[in-house]
């Protein structure tokens, strides 16, 4: 893989943990984000492949045909979230996880048989919009930077701040006269649309899209980064979506003992850094550190 | 009408293997409140144990490529020897993905992650040593039974039976020791109120050793039966079982003992009742029912409601 590919798979994981965390923002594990990222790609591919009318007459893929498909990946996850995320949400804690990952397996399970998603097989030669990966990092880069934003954001806004409180203690929060159940749903969507996004730009990226995409490992993996980089900051997931993508490459002379590695960082982290290697604690710190040191 | 049997009996045989695996997620939950993501990843030991145990072979893919050990067990001791093996790393699981969590007094949303992490560890240790290739468990080990019985106009396997046999087996042992032993009584204990427990001298962290250990047994008992009656079809095939032994796990009710029982039953019936045009979709019934029984009545069929206190 050359290094630019990589450097775009690693803004896809950051997206993709960014996903996760907004619901681990108010203490909701939702392993549902690769669902979610595998509707994207199926619009994205099929809107791509089946609707001439987008593909325009340049030799590349046109732009604002792609910004179409996310503005319709979207909106079609966006709707799936609201549908679902309203019972769903009711559950807490294990039953919620659960939940999510059945939807995660009866989407795949669907997606493998139905006749429009291409079966086992999936679908191929999605059209490209950028002529190389250079051009695939640049407009990463672009969401990746304007999800930072909105997540970072969050942390100033009503929002952002009932999400916290839900996290410390729900009843209290609803006490408090806290919407509980429109933030969780909020937060949910908004993680719906980010895996979207990142699913369309995936399969363009990849030329080809099938029902692998989203299955229970990418839940694993997604929820790793997470873990490792921590979910109470916007910079956390981002930073562990970075690394634990850069990771495998960094671990090629390893080899085969990648996942071991991954497997070791879940089963490990929890214990030793119960709230990820970011934590705001630890950027206050550095933040003040850094200032003295300007001094 | 055979037809009809037929589906039964195999609808009977998947279920039965579905609930001695669920009986060990029950379990563990029922003492600890906390689900064991790497319930199937043991399961996917106990088939290798199995496999290993009665003299096969190491496929060409793994690091092992060729190893085979000394000697050959007959299936049924090796099929004990391999529960015992899984129950040991269940054992494992706990002291490394549980133990340090529970004495933080962690989340239970960090357990189930560090239990995922130690379920992604041992999976990917089997692939490095045997290869992602598929292995069979030879028919003939199974050494003077008959392959098939004829019964009531119907062609059973007898691996179908024997699935059956034990799951019921274990099932009466299990609820028995449960419900007439000290040791069965004091896991109860604790399962009701782990400070109560300890307040009346019972050891809980030996008894959640124990939960584990049985556990293990039970599901790596499940591997090496399903490893005997399909294949073992490379390391991830664990993966996929346990999350179908979620839906069962819910379906009955988490916690539940004969919840266990009932949700696997039903879970391999109506999985055996798709029909053939849509056998794609049999691997989402499962998580179908799951998804309904959460949203419909999520203690369960046979579980307690649990209502929060404040």
């Amino acid at each position: 893989m050359s290094g630019l590919s990589l450097l775009v798979q690693m803004g896809l994981a950051a997206l993709l943990a960014l996903s996760v965390s907004l619901p681990l923002r108010c203490g909701q594990l939702s392993l549902a984000t690769p669902g979610f990222y595998a509707i994207g790609g199926y619009v994205a591919a099929l809107l791509s492949t089946r609707w001439q009318a987008l593909g325009g007459a340049a030799a590349t893929y046109p732009l604002p045909s792609l910004l179409l498909e996310m503005g319709v990946a979207a909106l079609v996850a966006g709707a799936v979230a609201l549908l679902v995320g309203r019972p769903v949400l009711q559950l807490r804690g294990i039953y919620l996880a659960i939940a999510t990952i059945a939807l995660v397996e009866m989407l795949r399970v669907l997606n493998l048989n139905l006749e429009w998603s291409g079966g086992a097989v999936g679908i191929f030669a999605i059209p490209q919009p950028f002529a190389g990966p250079g051009g695939y990092l640049a407009f990463t880069v672009l969401l990746l930077a304007a999800w930072c934003w909105i997540c970072a954001r969050l942390d100033r806004m009503r929002l952002g701040r009932a999400m916290a409180a839900i996290r410390e203690d729900e009843l209290a929060a609803r006490c408090m006269g806290i919407a509980t159940t429109e933030v969780k749903l909020t937060a949910f969507v908004l993680s719906a649309v980010i895996a979207a996004l990142a699913g369309v730009v995936a399969a363009h990226f990849l030329n080809t899209w099938n029902a692998r995409q989203g299955s229970f490992d990418a839940s694993i993996t997604t929820l790793a980064f997470v873990v490792f980089g921590g979910s109470r900051t916007w910079l956390g997931p981002v930073v562990g979506g970075l690394v634990l993508t850069a990771l495998p490459e960094l671990l090629r002379p390893v080899g085969d003992l990648r996942l071991i590695v991954f497997g070791l960082v879940i089963l490990i982290g929890p214990a030793l850094f119960p709230q990820g290697l970011i934590t705001p604690e630890r950027l206050d710190w550095l933040g003040r550190a850094w200032k003295s040191q300007g001094r | 009408m055979d037809h009809l049997l037929q589906i039964l009996v195999n609808g009977l045989s998947a279920g039965a293997v579905y609930a001695l695996f669920a009986l060990g997620y029950t379990l563990v939950f029922s003492v600890l409140g906390v689900i064991n993501f790497a319930h199937g990843a043991v399961f996917t030991l106990g088939a290798y144990f199995t496999y290993l145990l009665i003299g096969g072979p190491v496929g060409a893919n793994g690091a092992l490529a060729g190893f085979r050990l000394p000697f050959a067990l007959p299936f049924w001791l090796a099929l004990a020897v391999a529960g015992l093996g899984a129950a040991l790393v269940s054992l494992l699981v706990e002291a490394t993905a549980f133990a340090p969590l529970r004495r933080q007094r962690s989340d239970p949303l960090l357990t189930l992650i560090s239990s995922l992490g130690a379920g992604v560890v041992l999976v990917n240790l089997v692939q490095i040593l045997m290869g992602a290739e598929s292995y069979a468990i030879p028919a003939g080990t199974l050494a003077g039974l008959p392959a098939a019985v004829n019964l009531g106009g119907a062609t059973v396997r007898t691996v179908q039976l024997l699935l059956m046999g034990i799951a019921a087996l274990v099932l009466v042992v299990l609820t028995l020791w449960l419900e007439r032993s000290r040791s069965g009584k004091a896991l109860q204990a604790v399962s009701e109120d782990p400070l109560m427990a300890r307040l009346l001298g019972i050891p809980a962290g030996s008894m959640i050793r124990l939960a584990f250990a049985i556990s293990g047994f039970l599901a790596g008992v499940a591997g090496g039966l399903v490893g005997l009656s399909v294949s073992i079809a490379g390391p991830y095939f664990g993966i996929g079982f346990g999350l179908k032994g979620l839906g069962v796990l819910v379906l009955g009710g988490l916690g539940s003992v004969p919840g266990a029982v009932l949700g696997g039953l039903v879970v391999g019936l109506a999985e055996a009742l798709v029909p053939a045009e849509f056998s794609g979709t049999k691997d989402g019934v499962a998580y179908a029912f799951l998804f309904l029984m959460l949203m419909l009545r999520p203690q369960g069929l046979l579980g307690r409601p649990q209502s929060s206190k404040v």
